[in-house]
């Protein structure tokens, strides 16, 4: 049996490490949660990471800054932004720096399924 | 005669020269009988031998002289002494001449006169002259003592007396014997000058000096001065030795005094030109001599005598620009005869000074200018003076320019208005039009006479202050907003009088409209922006909960769907479902705590306080809505217990509510009137009044109520907010209609120690606004 793809979330509201994960299982994929950009950087999962769904506005590191450390280091992993403060600036600007998707919290289960179809194409 | 000499040589030859001398020679006995004449004799006498010789020779002397001559002949043969003795003989043509005769006895080897011999000589010349000298002598002496000026001559060579004149006896009050001793002279000579008056005479007497004048100081036995100028000159003999002194004195005692009370006043006059900084100068414009004094000159900076009095040099020292006006004031003088000229003159430092010339011009007698007579000042202290006064006047009327600022002043019992220049230009008035009411009436724009009425009725009453804002309506259409202040002062005779400044502020007030529009609009955007921001906040804060809702919901129902269904993960995913929402909940409940009111504050308020900074911070806004305030406010108003910033908050919303009813009111003065009581029922009561439009009665008890509005900006809460205030506090509001125009709005609350219980919940049923100043402001 094949590996089943690792989807990563990097996010520092529990209530979506919490239920995010149990989704994407029951969408047939292995998840990790990280707190933080931080804890993602030193986890042994970076190359192992079929997808990213991360969050924007963290303290600490941003989504968008461990983004573009993860381009300088040459570990380009697919990337799905999740954001509570989207406004219409935010998604144009997150794909144009390269995200596959950019998605307002709350988004709908088929948001989500489209978005990670793009990102493991 | 003949017989008497033996001689060597021939006798004739000696005889032939005696008869040859230019002399009559004769001899004769000692008892005087002529024995011998010689040739001339006769020749001169034309008389014979015969009736010559014995006493006949008698017949040419002269009768005059005869008996005298005889006689004196007589004597000098008695005394046997050679002597001479002068008489006259008569020539042969008749002429008598005076002739010296010479006599001489000849005596004897014992000694015995034997005979005497003489010789007539010719004096007629010399006796003529001496006649000549007596008469001259006379005429002297008459002209000597008859002299105006007093003589005196002194010979040097032996004590001779002092000759004075009657003259100098007069001047001198002594006799001519007194005045005949050095000593009287010494005498009178004043004390001081004795010494010195005395070598310097030594110095002439002993030849050293010529002539001398000096001017001596006599004092008199009366104890008179008297004053001479003295003219001594010295006389020399042959030998070239001092033989005699004349001197010649001059009484000048009266011009001495003269003199002395000239230079007393001269000395005054110094004095005076001193003090006044002031010097007379004297020009005679024809000769050209301008006689300055030392402090004349100093006044154009020259050092003492070296002014040279020409006009080219005067010229010189004149501040080249002011010249054009020295000669007009010149020939204004020729014309008139008047001086007065205000100059400039430059000093040789190179330093400017202003000077004043004033006096008067003299004219010949062929009305030419002659003599120009009068006083230099200094005064460039007072053009200072002048110029710093004309600056600051020039600073001022420029200030009020710029400033657009004019005064004026006003006299209310006699209506005298006095006007500054800039208060013309304000009002587009030609400067200097005398003043009334009805002439600024005229400019007042007809919207604000009513200010006009009220500023004059004031004025009457005598209000120690007063301030408009109003507009001028020109005639050419354009309208300036003037602001208007004024004080009153008692003038200097006791009257009262409005001293006030009218500053054109139309500027400031389209720069104010202009200043309020973006005020407003940045008030605008910034709520847009605090609600943008709020929005945001609020929409993070939901949306992750939501997010989590969201999620497990998914989850749950693919949990559920799934074959065979995980009923433990869906009941899971379905407990966080209702987890996430009860925390959605908290969040709107956060916000609403967070952005809502603030807790009730209680406190000891003076209501009177509270009202006054109300005031203070609505003025401009009053003022801007042309409202005349008239504040009454009770003295020892007892205090109220609540919450000091809502009571403002009902007050500036009552304010407000009554300057906005008199919005459009045109036809009377927008009078507003703010009173406080405290009455007998331990309550304080504030009232505000307005001649506004007035609610309608059936409108009356809807005006409190949440939305209604009479007006199209308001939203018609704030009445109803302030009711719910007022009630929080116990207290009553109330409108009324006024017995005139307008309305009068009343609350009522107890006062502190009336007050049981004040509920600190005022969100009941009250508008929640944002911001709470924006809902007074929307009323």
């Amino acid at each position: 049996m094949a590996e089943l793809p690792l989807i990563s979330i990097v996010d520092d509201d529990e209530s979506v490490r919490e239920s995010l994960p149990d989704l994407l299982r029951e969408l047939g994929f292995d998840v990790r949660a990280f707190s933080s950009a931080e804890e993602f950087l030193i986890s042994d999962y970076i190359d192992h990471t079929s997808c990213l769904i991360l969050d924007i506005a963290m303290p600490g590191m941003t989504g968008p800054e461990l983004h573009n450390e993860l381009k300088f280091r040459r570990r380009e992993i697919p990337t799905i932004f999740i954001t509570a403060h989207a406004d219409e600036t935010t998604r144009p600007r997150m794909i144009s720096n390269g995200a596959v998707e950019c998605l307002a919290k709350p988004f709908s289960e088929t948001a989500l399924i489209n978005a990670l179809e793009l990102a493991l194409k | 005669m003949r017989d008497g000499y033996e001689r060597k040589e021939d006798p004739e030859d000696l005889w032939q020269v005696v008869d040859e001398l230019p002399a009559l020679i004769w001899t004769s006995r000692p008892d005087g009988h002529c024995e011998y004449l010689n040739q001339r004799w006769f020749e001169y006498t034309d008389l014979t031998p015969d009736n010559a010789y014995g006493w006949g020779w008698q017949s040419v002397i002269h009768a005059d002289d005869r008996e005298n001559m005889l006689e004196t002949w007589s004597l000098i043969r008695a005394s046997g002494e050679a002597r001479d003795l002068e008489a006259r003989i008569r020539r042969f043509d008749g002429e008598y001449r005076w002739f010296l005769f010479r006599t001489c006895p000849i005596k004897d080897a014992s000694g015995q006169i034997v005979k005497w011999c003489g010789m007539n000589t010719d004096i007629e010349d010399r006796k003529r002259g001496e006649l000549l000298l007596q008469e001259n002598e006379q005429k002297f002496r008459a002209i000597f003592d008859e002299a105006g000026t007093g003589i005196t001559l002194v010979d040097l060579t032996n004590e001779v007396p002092i000759r004075n004149n009657r003259a100098l006896q007069k001047m001198l009050g002594c006799s001519e014997e007194e005045l005949s001793r050095y000593e009287t002279y010494d005498e009178l000579t004043f004390e001081r000058n004795r010494k010195g008056d005395a070598a310097t005479f030594r110095e002439l007497a002993e030849g050293r000096l010529d002539s001398l004048r000096m001017e001596k100081h006599f004092i008199l036995r009366n104890g008179t001065s008297v004053w001479a100028n003295v003219v001594f000159t010295l006389l020399r003999d042959a030998h070239g030795d001092p033989r005699h002194i004349i001197a010649i004195h001059e009484d000048i005692t009266d011009r001495k005094l003269a003199l002395q009370k000239l230079q007393a006043n001269q000395e005054l006059l110094d004095l005076a030109q001193k003090a006044a900084r002031a010097m007379a100068f004297d020009w005679y414009i024809q000769e050209e001599t301008n006689t300055w004094s030392p402090e004349q000159e100093a006044l154009y900076g020259l050092a003492p005598g070296t002014f040279d009095g020409k006009y080219e040099s005067w010229r010189k020292l004149i501040y080249p620009p002011d010249w054009a006006a020295v000669v007009e004031s010149l020939r204004h003088a020729a014309e008139t005869g008047d001086v007065s000229v205000e100059f400039r003159v430059v000093w040789p430092d190179g330093s400017i000074h202003w000077l004043m010339a004033q006096g008067q011009m003299f004219f010949d007698d062929q009305e030419r200018p002659l003599r120009m007579v009068g006083f230099t000042a200094d005064i460039s202290s007072r053009k200072l003076v002048e110029e710093e006064l004309r600056r600051s006047e020039a600073f001022l009327a420029e200030g009020q320019h710029l400033a657009r600022v004019g005064n004026f002043t006003w006299r209310v019992a006699t209506n005298e208005i006095n006007w500054s220049e800039q208060l013309y230009r304000i009002f587009e008035l030609e400067a200097g039009t005398p003043m009334t009411l009805e002439l600024i009436g005229s400019r007042v724009h007809p919207d604000d006479m009513p200010l006009l009425y009220d500023m004059v009725k004031s004025a009457g009453r005598g209000v120690s202050d007063f301030e408009y804002e109003h507009r001028v309506l020109l005639p050419d259409g354009s309208i300036k907003y003037l602001h208007l202040i004024a004080h009153r002062t008692p003038d200097q005779s006791g009257q009262m009088e409005y001293i006030g400044a009218v500053q054109d502020v139309t500027q400031r007030r389209f720069a104010d409209e202009a200043l309020g529009k973006a005020r407003s609009d940045l008030a605008r955007a910034a709520r847009v922006q605090s609600l943008g921001v709020l929005t945001a906040s609020i929409a993070h804060e939901v949306n992750q909960p939501l997010s989590g809702i969201v999620t497990n919901a998914s989850t749950c129902v693919r949990m559920l769907d799934a074959d065979p269904p995980n009923m433990d993960g869906a009941r899971e995913t379905a407990r966080r479902t209702i987890r996430d929402g009860n925390r959605a909940s908290e969040v709107i409940s956060r916000l609403r705590s967070l952005f809502g009111r603030k807790e009730f504050t209680l406190e000891s308020v003076d209501l009177n306080e509270a009202v006054q900074e109300v005031i203070a911070l609505s003025r401009s806004e009053l003022h801007r809505s042309r409202v005349i305030l008239h504040t009454d406010l009770a003295d020892d108003l007892p205090r109220v217990e609540g919450d000091r910033v809502q009571l403002q908050q009902v007050i500036l919303n009552l304010l407000l509510n009554a300057a906005d009813a008199m919005n459009g009111i045109e036809a009377r003065p927008r009078q507003m009137t703010v009173v406080t009581r405290s009455d007998q029922n331990g309550r304080v009561r504030f009232s505000v009044s307005d001649v506004g439009v007035g609610v309608a009665s059936d409108d009356a008890d809807k005006i409190f109520d949440a939305f209604y509005s009479t007006k199209k900006s308001g939203m018609g809460i704030g009445l109803s907010v302030s009711k719910t205030i007022i009630e929080s506090h116990h207290g009553n509001l109330w409108a009324a209609a006024n017995d005139g125009p307008g309305t009068t709005f009343c609350f009522s609350i107890p006062c502190t120690n009336q007050l049981t219980k004040v509920s600190p919940d005022l969100t009941d049923g009250a508008p929640e606004p944002h911001d709470r100043s924006n809902f007074l402001r929307s009323v």
